[in-house]
């Protein structure tokens, strides 16, 4: 039972939930400003984001490894030439086969469909937490690719 | 007389037009049979290992059961076995669609090439797969399961 700090008397049921009710609100704050400046960081590292003009320059260098986030089905039917299925919707299933073939400082292009398709995101996300450091987006997609003419294979 | 010829004229019209169908849709799942296991990957209801020799197994029945319901042969067993498949089909569907999966149906390919029709799970294709269903029912429960070219035994 919580006791009254001025009087040793028992507090009521209600004024020590009150308390803790205070307490914790004063604390909320600043841990959700700790949440959020964590989120921020991730973000600022998932948004590196790259064009067009950028991904093609990286393909043509070979200096990275491209990883389609859509489907393994989708990815079957066409994607970038030489890129990697690693599905959002399966990535659990593919990412033990992913990480055997390619070493945590590989840098690594993920792209999805167009750029309101989320999956490269989440996708890059879920890489990054397993200790991929050097993930980029390639926000225009597959149907930027082609439409650009790049080389695309399937 | 007239009831018995329409059940008959009914059960055969059902068989025809069921069984095209059938051959159509196993054929063209036999054809890339990779593809069709990709689409049931997706579906995260199976273990990898099953996956190949579960989209074979399909593949072969739908294939076998509509040319033996275009042919009349053992036509009530083949569509009791399209109706264990549908209801398959339809739980796999409303389970996918329950967890919020979007993908592909894997159902008939051939719709969506040549008629433009999206087949992404959805309400659709489980509407269609109900219709079959009840498509299916007469046949089972009044077609029969002779053997056209062997007389009847009397």
């Amino acid at each position: 039972m919580p006791l009254n700090i001025m009087s040793g008397k028992p507090l009521p049921g209600k004024l020590f939930a009150a308390l803790v009710v205070l307490l914790l609100s004063s604390i909320s704050p600043s841990l959700s400003q700790l949440h959020a400046a964590e989120s921020v960081a991730l973000v600022k590292e998932v948004s590196a984001e790259l064009d067009l003009a950028a991904t093609k320059a990286i393909f043509d260098s070979h200096s990275a490894c491209f990883v389609d986030a859509r489907s393994e089905y989708v990815y079957y039917k066409s994607h970038i030439k030489g890129a990697i299925s690693l599905s959002d919707s399966r990535f659990d299933e593919q990412f033990p086969d992913f990480k055997q073939k390619k070493a945590i400082e590989t840098l690594i292009v993920v792209y999805c469909t167009e750029s309101s398709c989320g999956k490269a995101r989440r996708v890059a996300r879920k890489l990054m937490k397993n200790g991929y450091r050097n993930v980029r987006v390639y926000t225009g997609g597959l149907i930027e690719w082609a439409h650009a003419g790049f080389p695309m294979e399937g | 007389m007239t009831r018995i010829g329409f059940q008959s004229a009914l059960i055969t019209t059902l068989r025809l037009l069921l069984g095209a169908f059938f051959i159509m849709s196993g054929y063209e799942k036999l054809l890339d049979l990779k593809f069709f296991g990709l689409i049931i990957a997706e579906y995260q209801i199976l273990p990898s290992f099953l996956i190949p020799a579960v989209a074979l197994l399909f593949s072969l029945c739908e294939l076998l059961c509509g040319t033996m319901l275009l042919i009349n042969l053992f036509s009530r067993f083949s569509s009791s076995v399209m109706l264990c498949m549908m209801v398959i089909f339809i739980a796999a569907m409303i389970n996918n669609v329950m967890r919020g999966l979007e993908h592909d149906c894997g159902c008939l390919k051939f719709l969506s090439q040549w008629y433009g029709l999206k087949e992404e799970i959805g309400i659709v294709p489980i509407v269609r797969d109900i219709l079959f269903f009840i498509l299916l029912l007469p046949i089972a429960l009044l077609g029969s399961n002779r053997i056209p070219w062997k007389k009847d035994q009397k």
